[in-house]
């Protein structure tokens, strides 16, 4: 009991500090949700009840959010996923100037997403942006194509910058794993005359796993709550064709100055995170794969 | 050692008998850009010159997100004497509570009956009170480029909206990157369309420019359907598609470009196009007239207020005079590109009465065609109606929404907002 008592002491420091950076902010942005407190109503502020959820899912163009938000989600997720394996299994072998390289290929991670997502929005322009320059040139299109202003390209040029964006963080982690499989064991695979695939698929794919696994999972939040890019390209549009929830939260706070509903949508989006997290923690507690 | 205490204890005795004290106050602006932040930090300095003792500290926030930040800091009263305030955002910061009236002010300031007639007025938005002094004027024009017209053979601009299209049109050739019209999708889109939309009217409200005379909401008048219709219509055969993402940025570089030699904007833009441009390079004329014979423009302003909690209302106010004077006002307004508030300016100084502001002078001297009206600004639903106009908008350009379906939501819309 004593030992109990002496641990709980210990680790208050840290359960105080958190509860101030993290409980308290939380707490409050869910009060807030209930409210009615926006830039015109500053004199008035009273408890709503549930109005500002009944608001946001009454909202026509809510459901495309949620739609947008999924393909956002699954596709950036994905490709970074596949494209970010490759080139760690490319970075892994040595080569001359693989420093260079290596900083070459991770510098995106280093800029802001949202200054990203401007370079990139001139990048895609239909009438001066350089990748439609470089497309009539070589003779592949003739005229311009609009990737940010028609809607079914515009999603499709979101999350492809979003996956050249997030490629870095999957390959450093990746290549990170990689190197920590132990040569032994490719040696003795080697002398049961086991190809290049089969070693990938039996030896380094199994012993990197909860890498994998729990990459996957952060970086499926993350991206989720990821607006910048979208942010910086489109804002959302054209006709909400690129909104997903958190940039439809700034959007709230920046057209409407309503706090409160901005604060409704925060709550939408941490509930998600809550039921992603308790199936994640239900996947760690069988023992798959840890921290 | 005591001769070294004995010196420090002099020269510290020396420094708080000397040093004067310096009032700082905090300044934030709204409308922060390369072109125009450097002329105000030019004019600060030459107020702290006249005013030993007094330091200003300019913040600017990026222009996307200063509102925001100004409205955050005025509602949780961090330390600012001068803001900075746009006419879309008067309302939201004045219903606070915490914006000074300045009527006090403005009554004992000599200079108030200079003023451009109606400025003050209009920005007395909010309870009928001057909340701010307006440092600029906005009123949108048609700009255009005579070089690129000539190649096409046109000579003159288009005075009506059906010639703005037939000239637009004939200029479009999209396989060579060609189009007619700087067309506005996005970031406050409202403006335009509106112009476009009440100029099939002949009877709008000039204190609401979604009401008619008669107190109907124009989206369910008939003449709006067409008047969408054309809107649609000069989108998609005179502009390029990309334009329905285009906000301030994308229309300037594409008129400066010469993809699209017509463009419709405020005059600050001209801060920008005299640097990029030669001479005679862009001209600007009146908004062109609608199938009514009129035109609807709105009547924009910027200007400084003061905040209730300022421990330096006082000293703000003489900056704020001290701008609003007829050298420094001029000064201002000719390096940043917005009109003058004050009469004597436009008489003292030949450039406001140039060529290239033909567009408004024209207008102002035709008050029978160019019919000066007021959004709905202090009603609670003005912020969301941007956002909502813009999407559902951006939905009928694209053919996900129809022309009579928009009309009804936006109905709907100030129906909810009680404006009739």
């Amino acid at each position: 009991m004593r030992r109990k008592k002496f641990i709980f002491f210990l680790l208050l420091p840290t359960l105080l500090l958190i509860s101030f950076i993290i409980l308290y902010p939380t707490i409050s942005g869910v009060m807030l949700s209930f409210k009615n407190y926006s830039l015109y109503n500053f004199q008035n502020i009273e408890w709503i009840g549930f109005e500002n959820f009944k608001t946001i899912f009454s909202d026509p163009f809510y459901i495309d959010t949620i739609w947008n938000t999924l393909k956002w989600v699954i596709f950036s997720v994905f490709f970074q996923l596949i494209l970010g394996f490759i080139l760690a299994l490319l970075m892994k072998e040595p080569f001359k100037g693989r420093g260079v390289y290596a900083g070459l290929v991770f510098y995106p991670w280093a800029i802001s997403g949202f200054a990203i997502g401007l370079i990139w929005s001139w990048l895609l322009n239909g009438q001066f942006g350089v990748i439609n320059d470089i497309l009539i040139k070589i003779g592949i299109i003739e005229e311009g194509i609009s990737f940010l202003s028609d809607p079914s390209l515009a999603m499709f040029s979101v999350i492809l910058v979003n996956v050249w964006y997030g490629i870095p963080f999957f390959a450093i982690m990746i290549l990170a794993a990689l190197q920590s499989v132990p040569d032994s064991l490719y040696d003795a695979a080697e002398i049961d005359g086991a190809g290049y695939f089969t070693k990938l698929f039996n030896i380094t794919i199994p012993y990197i796993k909860p890498t994998l696994i729990n990459t996957i999972l952060l970086r499926t939040i993350w991206v989720m709550n990821f607006p910048d890019i979208i942010y910086g390209m489109t804002r959302g549009g054209p006709a909400g064709s690129t909104e997903i929830l958190a940039v439809k939260m700034i959007n709230t706070v920046f057209y409407e100055s309503d706090y409160s509903k901005a604060a409704a949508h925060g709550v939408v989006i941490i509930l998600i995170f809550f039921i992603y997290t308790m199936m994640y923690l239900k996947l760690t507690s069988k023992g798959e794969f840890s921290l | 050692m005591k001769k070294l205490l004995v010196l420090i204890c002099v020269l510290m005795v020396s420094l708080f008998i000397f040093s004067e004290e310096v009032i700082t106050l905090n300044l934030i602006e709204a409308f922060s850009s390369p072109y125009r932040t450097p002329t105000l930090n030019n004019i600060i300095q030459m107020f702290e010159t006249l005013n030993p003792g007094v330091k200003i500290n300019v913040i600017s926030p990026p222009y996307e997100t200063a509102y925001q930040k100004i409205n955050l800091m005025v509602s949780t009263e961090q330390p600012l004497d001068i803001i900075e305030i746009g006419d879309w955002d008067l309302s939201a910061l004045a219903a606070m509570g915490k914006l000074e009236d300045l009527t006090p002010y403005i009554e004992s300031w000599p200079e108030k009956n200079d003023m451009v007639e109606g400025v003050l007025e209009a920005a007395s938005i909010y309870q009928g009170r001057p909340y701010l002094l307006p440092h600029g004027v906005f009123v949108k024009a048609l700009f255009y480029r005579p070089d690129i017209l000539a190649k096409y053979g046109i000579e003159s601009y288009p005075k009506t909206m059906t010639e703005l299209y037939e000239i637009s049109k004939k200029l479009t050739e999209s396989g060579k990157n060609q189009y007619g019209f700087a067309f506005r999708g996005k970031g406050y889109p409202t403006a335009f369309i509106d112009i476009v939309l009440t100029s099939f009217f002949d009877d709008i409200d000039p204190n609401n420019m979604y009401l008619t005379k008669s107190g109907e909401i124009i989206f369910e008048d008939p003449r709006a359907i067409e008047a969408l219709n054309f809107y649609v219509s000069l989108y998609k055969d005179t502009a390029p598609k990309d334009s329905i993402n285009w906000g301030w940025d994308e229309q300037v570089n594409s008129f400066v470009s010469g993809i699209t030699p017509l463009l419709f904007q405020d005059p600050d833009t001209t801060g920008m196009l005299n640097e990029m441009l030669q001479p005679g390079q862009y001209k600007t004329s009146p908004l062109p007239l609608g199938t009514s014979g009129k035109v609807y423009p709105s009547f924009g302003f910027v200007g400084w207020g003061i905040p209730t909690y300022s421990e330096h209302k006082d000293l703000a106010w003489k900056f704020i005079k001290f701008v609003a004077s007829a050298e420094i006002n001029g000064y201002w307004s000719k390096s940043y590109g917005a009109l003058p508030v004050l009469q004597s300016v436009y008489t003292y100084d030949s450039y406001f009465s140039s060529d290239l502001f033909e567009g408004w002078t024209k207008m102002f001297d035709d008050p029978e065609h160019y019919q000066f009206t007021e959004y709905p600004l202090d009603n609670k639903n003005w912020g969301k109606w941007n956002e909502f106009q813009e999407k559902t908008m951006q939905q009928v350009l694209l053919g996900k929404l129809s022309v009579e379906n928009c009309l009804k939501q936006w109905t709907d819309f100030w129906k909810d907002a009680g404006i009739n």
